[in-house]
Formats: structure tokens, C-alpha cells, sequence
């Protein structure tokens, strides 16, 4: 169980990370889709927080033994999806850098080849 | 019949002079374009200095983006032919006019030039020719071709083979993958007796410890690009 000390501490936690999260929003430096990503943890995190009494309600529900283990399988199987999706957007992004490196460097070599035509 | 000759250099400031002198001398009507994978040494510097035509990569991509980067150049430049041809001294230019011949009278896609149909020349170790049997074997039961050397570097294709490669090439390890991809194309392969010579200088670009991980996956490229569908292109 809970203290009311930890649950205000870990509110403030994920009032501060929200804030951050706009932040980087505001600044464009985090795309919007992953930050609907973490917004979505985040007040995941808040409403367990605040209901203490939802993590042994589903355990029971699902049959899981203990509500502390209901939490890190939830936040596992989280992470794992977040960690797939970034492998899957990394493969497109090196595919587009690799095409992106290709056309600069035949760029420069067609620029080389009309200095080379002009002195001739 | 316009004919280019890529060579992809890493690091290859000892030989690359060699190499050119080698074309210039026993290929003369095939042009040539280096391709600098960003090598570390002055490379780039001793093409420019020699007016050696070369297209810098302005980052490391590797042998798979570097030489796709040639069959790019070539494909957009008009040209007919083009043959991948290392810049270590390994691939004799001697071979590139026969390897012509051999391309136009078969009517192929794609000419191999293979160092195990004589087992003449540079025959690499006992490992790596194990490997290599492996890998025709596992070709040979995805497509039912035989194809002797299939990790050879030293390859003429046409232009329709080079539009293919132009547009998708693998990065790292290319060779026995897209012998695949031809053949499930139902294009044209053909191998070619050829003698390599010892690599004057540089090291291959598959170490030992790395060698498992290299076996592991092009067998997953090879069995993937076996389960591809290409419609009767």
C-alpha cells in the first residue's frame, strides 16, 4: 500500500515530466506522435497514482498474484512496443539517409564534372 | 556501347593508381569512376590530384552503398554496361573485354567472374571456400541455379540488371543476396572463369569474428530474398 507522502511525490514526478513534455512539444524538438506516447504513460502513471486501489482491482481481475508484478509486466510489455516501434523507424531512417548521402555525393560529382567542362 | 567501370575504394590510397593503370592499359574503352566510401587515408585526394574520376561519399555507407551509388551514376549517365571491379588490385582488368564478349553473345543480365570453375589464381582460405560452397549450395536449393562463386565482387551487368541494383541494393554483404534477387527475376546469370590475385593491399571487409554473424545473416538474406515475389519483371 501506498503512503500519502510517495503518491503526492510521484504526482509531482509526472506533473514535472507532463510539463517537460510540453515543452519539447512547444519547441518542436519531440514529435507529436511520440509524445502522445509518453503523455499516454504518463497519466497512466497519474491515474494509478491517484486510484490506488485500480492495481490490485485488475490483478484480481487478470489473476495475477500481486499488483506490484501486474505493474512491471504492464510497463515491460510498454517499453518493448516503444523499443520495436524506434527499431522499425531507424531501418526507414537509414534507408532514407543512405538514398540522402547517394544523391549529395553524385550531386558534388555533377558539380565537379561542369567545372571541369567549363576550363576545358 | 557505353561501358563503366566502378570501383569502390575504402582506404585504398596504396593501390588505387595501380588499379586505374590496370584498366587504362588493358580496357581502354571502358570509362571508370572510383567510388571514395569516406576513406580516412587520402584516397580522394590522389583521384583528384591524377584526374581519376571520383564520386566522394560524404558519409561511410559501406560496400553495398558505395557500389550502388556507381550502378546509380551509371544508370542515370546513359550508360550500357557497368562492372563492379575492386579498387585492391584483386580483379585482373584483363578479364573486363572477354567479360564483355560474354555478356553480349550469352544475351546475359549478369556476367559473374568466378575463381572456381578453373580454381586458377587467389582461391581464398579453406574456411572461406567452405562458406562459399555453402552459400551455392543454399542458393541452389532457393533457386535451383548453380552459381559457383557467389561471393565474388567482380560483376558485369546490363542496364536493366543496373536499374535494378540502382534503385535496391543491400548495405552490407550484397553479393550472394542479389545473385538471388537476379535469379528470382528470372534474369540471365552466367559465370566466367577468372583468376584473382592476392589483395595488394587492404584487408577484406569480413574479419573472422565477424564471420559467424556474416554467415547467419546472408543465409537470412539469401531465404528472405528467396520468398520475395518479383511478377515476371
Amino acid at each position: 500500500m501506498m503512503t500519502v507522502r510517495i503518491q503526492i511525490i510521484i504526482a509531482v514526478a509526472v506533473i514535472i515530466f507532463i510539463i517537460c513534455l510540453a515543452t519539447l512539444a512547444r519547441k518542436k524538438s519531440l514529435d507529436l506522435k511520440y509524445i502522445l506516447a509518453w503523455l499516454l504513460v504518463a497519466l497512466g502513471v497519474l491515474v494509478l497514482d491517484l486510484i490506488p486501489g485500480f492495481m490490485p482491482w485488475l490483478s484480481d481481475v487478470l489473476g495475477v498474484f500481486s499488483p506490484v508484478n501486474m505493474v512491471f509486466f504492464v510497463g515491460f510489455i510498454y517499453l518493448g512496443i516503444v523499443v520495436f516501434a524506434l527499431s522499425v523507424a531507424i531501418s526507414r531512417q537509414s534507408v532514407r539517409m543512405k538514398k540522402m548521402i547517394q544523391e549529395i555525393a553524385l550531386l558534388r560529382r555533377e558539380l565537379d564534372e561542369s567545372k571541369q567542362n567549363k576550363t576545358h | 556501347m557505353k561501358k563503366i567501370v566502378i570501383i569502390p575504394a575504402y582506404n585504398e590510397s596504396e593501390c588505387i593508381l595501380n588499379t586505374v593503370e590496370d584498366i587504362r592499359n588493358n580496357a581502354a574503352d571502358f570509362d571508370f569512376v572510383v567510388i571514395n566510401d569516406q576513406s580516412s587515408d587520402d584516397t580522394g585526394e590522389i583521384c583528384r590530384e591524377n584526374n581519376i574520376p571520383v564520386i566522394n561519399l560524404p558519409i561511410n555507407l559501406g560496400i553495398g552503398g558505395a557500389v550502388q551509388t556507381g550502378y546509380l551514376y551509371a544508370f542515370r549517365n546513359g550508360y550500357d554496361v557497368a562492372v563492379q571491379f575492386d579498387g585492391d588490385g584483386q580483379h585482373p582488368a584483363s578479364y573486363l573485354n572477354s567479360m564483355y564478349d560474354a555478356l553480349i553473345e550469352n544475351k546475359a543480365d549478369i556476367v559473374v567472374g568466378s575463381r572456381f570453375i578453373d580454381s586458377k589464381g587467389f582461391q581464398s582460405t579453406a574456411l572461406r571456400r567452405f562458406g562459399i560452397r555453402y552459400f551455392t549450395l543454399l542458393i541452389k536449393m532457393i533457386t535451383g541455379k548453380t552459381v559457383l562463386d557467389p561471393t565474388s565482387g567482380f560483376r558485369m551487368v546490363n542496364r536493366d540488371t543496373m536499374k535494378t541494383f540502382a534503385y535496391d541494393y543491400p548495405r552490407d554483404f550484397p553479393e550472394p543476396e542479389t545473385a538471388v534477387t537476379v535469379l528470382k527475376m528470372g534474369k540471365r546469370l552466367i559465370e566466367m572463369p577468372v583468376e584473382m590475385r592476392v589483395r595488394q593491399a587492404g584487408k577484406s571487409s569480413i574479419h573472422l569474428f565477424k564471420s559467424v554473424y556474416y554467415m547467419i545473416k546472408v543465409s537470412l538474406a539469401i531465404i528472405l530474398e528467396g520468398s520475395r515475389r518479383y511478377d515476371d519483371r
